[in-house]
């Protein structure tokens, strides 16, 4: 009986989210906030592939929106498209108002990146690696707001002078954070930040997160983590083959659904 | 394009680089090796121009202490003209060691100028030629690549690029950065060797002499700094271009062996098959044609010597060569010896202009091939180029002209017309004539003559390094950050 009343659930929900996605796809938005990203009909073919088909979305400032959806669903590119790092075929992305193919370098001042693995230079400890990469960005900060930055970001004191080669994964994705932190990154990108994380170093990465969000940062964060992204992300999306095909308020939602949802999407 | 940027991305270059034990090994190495080359250079300078000084004084005192004789005897005594070293040839060798020192003049024939390093060395020069200039020209740029290969594919690899891009760093600062870091890297092996080598300038007497070789040295200087730049941007080009880092090192060392191996022996074998040059023995016999051709001064029945004979005669109005008011055989000698120096010159300007042009055709890879063109310029700002040696044998000529001419004159002067043979009493003039003939210098090339031999060699360098800015901003368009 309760296993049939929740398909029902789920088929109500499915329902609902799909026409969503056709008549708005920010219906769960808070449209008194300002938009961070946007994506507008983006779209990316490789040859005959369509890597990215007209995809459209905005992400507030302080909302954490999770992209869910297998390999190859085009999570990733998109993230790509919002970096810079891909030309898009079609659409336009950008960031802050500002697009992302007409002012590269402009758009970069709002971002921050954190892929799969943050790789840093091994040589250099985890100071020396934000310092350099804040430098880049056009910030000089002192050694101890250096410090405090991979603090804030849940780095162990002890580890701030050691060399990022002897760094674990989610050190290194901890200075990545702080990296982002230091830049004051209104738009932060995430590849699966927390795929080969320990249970408790990625609850910390959300932890971060989430306040990140609450002061007025927008998240993208592609990941494979279905309960992750319920926990943390304001609103989450699935892709397939390019397409968005549901966004779904997380609150709305609870994980075993989400879960459900996925795979009869994908 | 942001200076702090560019500077922060070349000082993480040199920190990073610097930090690894490696390249203090390989600076240690190649400083040491240039040393080596610049000092064993410098003495061999030394000792060039200290046999030269030596052997010009005393050529000269045993010319002005000959006994009293005739004046074609002396001419036929001779004189022998040594090349000067240029005070800078210690930093490039060039084509020092394989081009002639000494040439003996005398009259109505042009010797070859001898005794090369190459031709009195029992072939331990194959090993011995390492100059500063070929270290720098050849070795540092494989250094630099060697260095260079994967400073960005590396990054790429690795991941970091992203980041870096991420924080908004664009892709001319970062090529640009990361070649002057690569830049500063050659730097800590050119700049002791430029020291060292101002200071081994400074104390060559003959450099105070000429003070032309500051001059130069000073351009040398700013023609490396513009070849290793050139080749640093080129080496962070072809790693930020490559698919991987491996790929970025092969296609280095290929265009490496291509550009100062290959190319240069080709565009050589190309010259001289466009222009072919006669061999030594040709040549010497396509003057002596000629000059048999235009009359035999020592036979008195030759045509065009007869018409000479008779004009004399008829405007003196004697009926004798001997009636006439000056010696009639130094006067034949006189008109003989002009005749052949022109032939000679006129064959000699031929062949050079022939060696020239496969010269130009070896120089013009210069726009294809920046190796070439520092190579050039180096041999020539150190006096060590073909057109240097040219000179010289022009100068030793125009001497021997002007010695044998001086002794014809001498002999129109001063001997009598009833003289049977140069032995005969009356045929000798006294000695203190002799030191009427002037010494021989060599004088070295203008400064300004240099520029105009190598003016390719400069355009080259110039087009290059503005070309690159170009080639920077065309080719990131299809840079990938992974």
């Amino acid at each position: 009986m309760k296993r049939i009343l929740r398909n029902a659930d789920f088929h109500r929900f499915k329902a609902k989210t799909i026409v969503n996605q056709k008549s708005n796809p920010d219906s769960y938005r808070d449209l008194n906030l300002k938009d961070m990203l946007q994506a507008t009909n983006l779209t990316k073919t490789y040859g005959e592939q369509k890597a990215l088909n007209s995809l459209n979305l905005t992400i507030n400032e302080g909302e954490i929106f999770a992209l869910l959806g297998q390999n190859g669903a085009g999570k990733t590119t998109t993230i790509n498209c919002f970096l810079g790092f891909i030309q898009p075929s079609g659409g336009s992305a950008s960031i802050n108002g500002v697009s992302v193919a007409e002012n590269p370098l402009e758009t970069k001042k709002y971002l921050a990146y954190i892929p799969e693995t943050v790789m840093l230079y091994p040589n250099l400890s985890g100071i020396e690696n934000l310092e350099f990469f804040s430098s880049l960005a056009g910030f000089s900060y002192e050694k101890d707001e250096l410090s405090s930055f991979l603090s804030k970001a849940g780095l162990q004191n002890t580890a701030h002078n050691q060399r990022v080669g002897g760094y674990s994964k989610g050190m290194r994705q901890k200075v990545g954070i702080a990296i982002a932190i230091a830049k004051k990154a209104k738009a932060l990108l995430l590849d699966e930040p927390t795929s080969g994380l320990d249970p408790k170093a990625s609850n910390e990465f959300s932890e971060i997160l989430r306040e990140l969000a609450q002061n007025g940062t927008a998240v993208l964060m592609a990941t494979h983590d279905i309960f992750r992204a319920k926990e943390v992300a304001n609103r989450i999306g699935i892709m397939k083959e390019g397409n968005l095909v549901s966004v779904i308020d997380a609150k709305e939602i609870s994980a075993n659904e989400l879960e459900k949802l996925y795979l009869q999407t994908v | 394009m942001r200076n702090k940027i560019l500077k922060l991305i070349s000082k993480q270059v040199w920190t990073s680089k610097i930090k690894n034990s490696s390249t203090l090994w390989l600076i240690g190495i190649f400083n040491g090796l240039l040393f080596f080359a610049l000092f064993s250079g410098y003495k061999y300078l030394v000792n060039q121009q200290e046999t030269v000084e030596h052997y010009s004084l005393e050529v000269r005192e045993r010319w002005e202490n000959r006994p009293d004789k005739h004046p074609h005897r002396m001419a036929h005594y001779g004189y022998v003209a040594f090349r000067n070293r240029f005070p800078l040839s210690f930093f490039d060798f060039g084509m020092d060691s394989y081009v002639g020192n000494a040439v003996f003049l005398e009259a109505h024939k042009q010797n070859t100028v001898n005794f090369s390093e190459a031709s009195l060395s029992n072939g331990l020069l194959r090993f011995g030629e390492i100059s500063a200039g070929m270290i720098l020209q050849l070795l540092l740029p494989l250094l630099i690549f060697f260095w260079g290969f994967d400073m960005v594919a590396r990054e790429r690899e690795h991941g970091t690029l992203r980041i870096l891009l991420t924080q908004g760093v664009s892709w001319q600062e970062l090529i640009l950065g990361k070649s002057l870091g690569l830049f500063a890297l050659a730097l800590s092996i050119f700049v002791p060797s430029v020291i060292v080598g101002f200071i081994l300038l400074i104390f060559n007497e003959f450099a105070s002499e000429n003070p032309q070789s500051y001059i130069r040295f000073f351009f040398l200087i700013i023609s490396y700094l513009a070849y290793f730049f050139i080749l640093s941007v080129l080496a962070i080009l072809v790693s930020a271009k490559a698919k991987s880092s491996k790929s970025a090192l092969t296609s280095l060392i290929g265009f490496w062996l291509f550009f100062t191996l290959m190319l240069p022996k080709v565009s050589q074998v190309v010259g001289q098959n466009l222009f072919p040059s006669p061999s030594k023995i040709e040549f010497d016999t396509n003057v002596e044609q000629e000059l048999i051709r235009q009359g035999d001064s020592h036979n008195p029945n030759d045509p065009h010597f007869k018409a000479l004979k008779d004009s004399l005669l008829i405007a003196y109005n004697v009926d004798s060569t001997h009636k006439l008011p000056f010696n009639y055989s130094g006067y034949v000698m006189r008109e003989g010896e002009k005749l052949s120096a022109e032939t000679y010159k006129k064959h000699q300007a031929h062949l050079v202009e022939t060696y020239q042009k496969q010269q130009n055709v070896v120089r013009f890879t210069a726009f294809l091939n920046p190796y070439m063109a520092i190579k050039n310029l180096s041999m020539a700002l150190s006096g060590t180029d073909h057109s240097a040696y040219n000179d010289f044998q022009n100068q030793a000529e125009d001497f021997r002209y002007h010695l044998a001419q001086t002794m014809n004159e001498l002999q129109i002067k001063y001997i009598g017309n009833k003289v049977k043979t140069s032995a005969d009493k009356k045929a000798i003039i006294s000695k203190k004539h002799w030191s009427d003939l002037p010494d021989f210098h060599h004088q070295f090339l203008s400064l300004i003559q240099v520029f105009k031999n190598e003016v390719i060699s400069i355009i080259s360098l110039i087009v290059w390094t503005l070309g690159l800015f170009f080639l920077v901003n065309y080719s990131i368009k299809n840079l990938k950050a992974f």
